[in-house]
């Protein structure tokens, strides 16, 4: 490499050899081994106006645009699909809660029916129990007194 | 084509809509378009919509990202930079309808210059420098992209961008020769 290549490329890239282009390193390196002075000379210019700029820092990230940003990214199909088998659930939830309403309703107005139809046969019984009530009483008493 | 991409399997979770990665994306690349947008335009509020828009730009680009393509970084950064000239044209047309105020030289000449005045003077002489030679060493000095990486990325053989290197530091030496050492 010759001194006006290796002052090019320190002009250009800066007084880092290892951040030059790599297909160059290898024979800057050996130009830095050949004259070292020189090479030294060239590199420290450069360096000082890396140092330089380097002084120029940029602004760290805020909080509320780092959190702005990843609220726009895409969501995750599975918690999408989560949030889809959930609603779908709760949907049938509230379906069979409906129609477990409506079979309770229909059950219980046929039980009704059915007390009130079976008050009959039960009122007829008291009255068929309480007529024995009355004839047991007599004989009952007469009974005992028969064995008296 | 270059080694495997570092952030591949970062994107493609992205992808996924995996929300870990959003964070680990996020967290690795907005301070670097946020970096290149304030080196292109200065230290604006445009800067920090550059860079959020980028990022969006990237969320859209995820499930159609194709791996061995082209590398992520390279990619973002020539978003970024669309992005950037977008705003500068427009900045443009706005200045031709009334130039704005100059902007401050540098500290006055009685006070000594602190770590910051340095930066504020450093940021001026770069915002001066033309549009492709500030494109240059932004890409190469402060984003560290090499020098195929940043040729792909501003479209230019490599021989150019060395030119556009040399130029522009070139320029930053003279605008800040009071403050080069040697």
């Amino acid at each position: 490499m010759t001194p006006e290549r290796f002052e090019t490329l320190a002009e250009a890239h800066g007084g880092a050899v290892a951040r030059w282009p790599v297909a160059e390193r290898e024979a800057a390196a050996a130009f830095m081994t050949a004259q070292p002075e020189l090479a030294r000379q060239m590199l420290g210019r450069a360096e000082a106006l890396d140092a330089l700029l380097d002084s120029w820092r940029p602004a760290v990230v805020s909080h509320a645009l780092m959190e702005s940003v990843i609220a726009q990214a895409p969501r995750a199909p599975v918690r999408a699909a989560v949030a889809w088998i959930w609603r779908g659930a709760l949907g049938t939830g509230l379906a069979a809660a409906c129609a477990a309403g409506l079979m309770m309703g229909v059950a219980l107005s046929g039980a009704t029916t059915t007390t009130a139809e079976a008050t009959e046969p039960v009122s007829a019984a008291m009255t068929s129990y309480e007529g024995l009530t009355d004839t047991g009483g007599a004989f009952t008493t007469s009974a005992l007194e028969g064995q008296a | 084509m270059d080694a495997q991409d570092p952030d591949e399997a970062l994107i493609l979770r992205v992808a996924a809509g995996d929300a870990a990665a959003v964070r680990a994306l996020t967290a690795r690349k907005l301070p670097r378009m946020l970096a290149l947008a304030q080196r292109m335009l200065g230290e604006t509020p445009e800067a920090e919509d550059v860079a959020q828009e980028a990022m969006i730009r990237a969320w859209r680009q995820a499930p159609k990202w194709r791996p061995g393509a082209a590398k992520f970084d390279t990619w973002l950064h020539r978003v970024g930079l669309n992005l950037c000239y977008d705003r500068l044209r427009r900045k443009r047309e706005i200045a031709m309808d009334s130039p704005p105020d100059r902007a401050d030289e540098g500290p006055a000449p009685d006070r000594g210059l602190e770590a910051a005045d340095v930066g504020r003077r450093v940021a001026q002489a770069m915002q001066a420098l033309p549009d492709r030679q500030r494109e240059a060493v932004a890409l190469c000095h402060y984003q560290d992209l090499t020098n195929i990486e940043a040729a792909a990325v501003m479209g230019v053989s490599i021989e150019a961008l060395e030119s556009l290197l040399s130029r522009g530091r070139r320029a930053l030496r003279v605008a800040l020769a009071d403050m080069v050492a040697s």
